[in-house]
């Protein structure tokens, strides 16, 4: 293929690097993101020695065409969403660097590595407060929620 | 997917084989920050990140009103980054230039003078001002042509009051005189 875009070149070199040497508890399925390179099914182990020990997640990335410039969307997919005050239960994850913060040295393994620690960090099990609210009246793609950054803790 | 196979095939290899795989750790040192790829017309930002400058321009316009390293989150911009020139590379032009350049801001100097814009003769620009001498409203009706002591453009908003309010004044002025001729 020679006219591949720009982004689909960063998205094979990522995708090469996290089959070569993935993060500890992470396997991405890669003849699915193979066929489609827009579309990447992670799954996700619960660190040892933390609430989410043993518990297995998935997370879906979505790809724009202009990535990396723009941020993925990332949501959790499956039958297991993490319970955590950050995760809601339609599986969108509050985080600043999925919208605000990203940056496009960011990655798909340092987007995952920011998840799992942010569930690893996590000291009680709950859902966000305003959890049925939102998953009522939310779009379908998180980036289109205007999140509301306020508890770095966890 | 012909290519996909064979690039994850080829890198395989390398795993095999160390040598390859020290070459290759050193190609990273020289990789874009943003597309992965070798540096491809390479600057780098004072705080000391690689990229492309094409890669760069691109994230510099998309968040134009906020622009910061990719990597380190300091601020950056056009003007401090620093192209980088290898050896062998014949054409030394500067990888900023090739990109098209960003439009250059607009800035308006602040006024020179402090008193009522009718009295400013000083600067040597052209006025007309007329009016009837015994009436103090003389000063109202003079035009200001002057041009601007630095030559620096004019903002839109400011040079669009000056005019709207000398035509208030000249109308002023001339039903003032239509009522004189008339009384």
């Amino acid at each position: 293929m020679a006219g591949k875009t720009p982004s689909e070149k960063r998205l094979h070199k990522e995708l090469i690097s996290l089959v070569k040497e993935p993060p500890p508890g992470m396997i991405v399925d890669a003849d699915q993101a193979e066929q489609n390179l827009n579309t990447w099914t992670i799954n996700m182990q619960g660190a040892e020695g933390t609430l989410y020990d043993g518990e297995l997640f998935q997370l879906q990335f979505k790809f724009g065409s202009s990535y990396p410039f723009e941020s993925p969307e990332v949501t959790f997919v499956g039958q297991n969403i993490p319970v955590h005050p950050h995760v809601y239960s339609n599986g969108h994850i509050c985080l600043s660097i999925l919208t605000d913060d990203w940056s496009p040295a960011l990655s798909v393994q340092s987007v995952c590595l920011s998840i799992i620690s942010m569930l690893s960090s996590c000291k009680e099990k709950k859902r966000p407060p305003d959890n049925s609210f939102y998953v009522k009246t939310c779009n379908k793609n998180p980036k289109k929620t205007k999140w509301w950054y306020h508890d770095d803790k966890v | 997917m012909a290519t996909t196979s064979s690039e994850s095939d080829s890198s395989r290899k390398n795993t095999d084989n160390k040598e390859n795989e020290s070459k290759d750790e050193q190609n990273n040192m020289f990789e874009c920050n943003i597309c992965l790829d070798n540096a491809k017309d390479a600057v780098v930002s004072v705080c000391g990140h690689l990229f492309c400058w094409p890669c760069l321009h691109q994230w510099l316009e998309t968040r134009s009103s906020r622009q910061v390293c990719p990597v380190c989150k300091a601020v950056i911009s056009k003007d401090k980054v620093i192209p980088i020139y290898g050896r062998g590379n014949t054409k030394q032009e500067d990888p900023r230039n090739k990109v098209p350049p960003r439009p250059a801001g607009q800035r308006t100097e602040p006024d020179a003078n402090t008193g009522f814009p009718g009295f400013n003769f000083g600067d040597g620009g052209f006025h007309l001002s007329f009016g009837i001498g015994a009436f103090p409203f003389g000063f109202l009706t003079s035009f200001n042509f002057s041009d601007r002591p630095h030559g620096v453009p004019v903002g839109g908003q400011l040079q669009q009051d000056d005019h709207y309010l000398s035509k208030l004044f000249l109308w002023i002025a001339v039903i003032f005189i239509v009522w004189l001729l008339l009384a």
